[in-house]
């Protein structure tokens, strides 16, 4: 799979740094005056940049995937349909 | 008590036709009268054809599975209703009922649609306006009666597919999501996590994983 970070508009980012303080991961930074993904390792994705930003310059977007293969019922749930 | 015809003239879908075709329609319409709270269709039949409020007054609306309604529409004399399914070829998309005692014209699909016959063109855009006018039902719909987490269980429904297969994958953030179910980000992040807690998905790093669709489509 491949690896995602959050997106970040640059246009839209004011540098006010409410990211930075809230990442628990320590993964974002800021950079000449703007957020960057400083240590994509430590990203969890966990979202609460793109929550707490003021000024929706940070998004995660998910992907939503279907699993191949549904999952096999127990019996009694089966019976019941 | 005006004419048929000067009624039929009364009406933009019938307001330029020349007096040939409005006759050729007078001849095919349908009279029809119904007592107050009388039902004159159900969502879901086959279409009849258009209907045109003579007088009286007519109430357009959805029902949920537990009773519930939204009324679309309140029709008075001269408006017209199920229009939809006319263009489009569906079924009724809402059912209706007379909140009096109320007269009714009924102009067959046939007849309607030899009206456009002439103009692929304008008979493909009309059924394009018609099948975008039945989803817009639909949202209504969803927003009346569903709850949000059944409006999240419907979209991951429709959003999903397989990794790797002939469609590409959707990503939509939280926000997104929220504006298309109607609510917000906080509502939704809580929903998703409702419907993880119940089997239907995992939300994993950068995705959600629909592992079980029928357990989604039981929250509908």
């Amino acid at each position: 799979m491949k690896v995602s970070m959050p997106e970040i508009d640059l246009d839209k980012c004011t540098g006010c740094g409410d990211c930075v303080e809230l990442c628990l991961s320590h993964a974002v930074g800021l950079v000449e005056g703007k957020v960057t993904i400083v240590s994509p390792a430590d990203c969890n994705y966990c979202t609460d940049c793109e929550t707490f930003c003021p000024n929706d310059a940070i998004m995660c977007p998910l992907e939503i995937v279907l699993l191949k293969d549904e999952p096999e019922r127990p019996l009694e749930e089966q019976k019941e349909e | 008590m005006p004419s048929c015809v000067d009624f039929l003239r009364s009406s933009p879908f019938f307001a330029t036709l020349c007096a040939d075709e409005i006759e050729r329609i007078e001849k095919e319409i349908i009279e029809l009268s119904f007592r107050k709270g009388e039902v004159l269709f159900l969502e879901g039949e086959s279409c009849r054809g258009l209907y045109v409020v003579k007088s009286g007054q007519i109430r357009v609306f959805k029902s949920s599975p537990e009773g519930r309604e939204q009324v679309l529409l309140i029709a008075k004399p001269g408006d017209s209703f199920n229009d939809v399914p006319v263009f489009d070829g569906g079924p009724n998309p809402a059912s209706s009922s007379a909140l009096e005692p109320s007269t009714v014209y009924i102009i067959s699909k046939e007849t309607l649609l030899s009206l456009v016959a002439d103009c692929p063109a304008a008979q493909a855009i009309i059924k394009v306006f018609a099948k975008r006018l039945r989803h817009l039902t639909t949202v209504v719909e969803d927003l009346s009666f569903r709850r949000i987490v059944s409006r999240l269980a419907k979209l991951l429904l429709e959003m999903a597919v397989v990794e790797g297969g002939s469609s590409p994958i959707r990503r939509l953030t939280q926000e997104e999501m929220a504006a298309m179910v109607g609510s917000v980000r906080d509502v939704v992040s809580r929903a998703l996590r409702d419907l993880e807690r119940a089997g239907a998905i995992k939300v994993e790093k950068q995705r959600i994983l629909v592992v079980d669709p029928q357990r989604l489509r039981e929250m509908l």
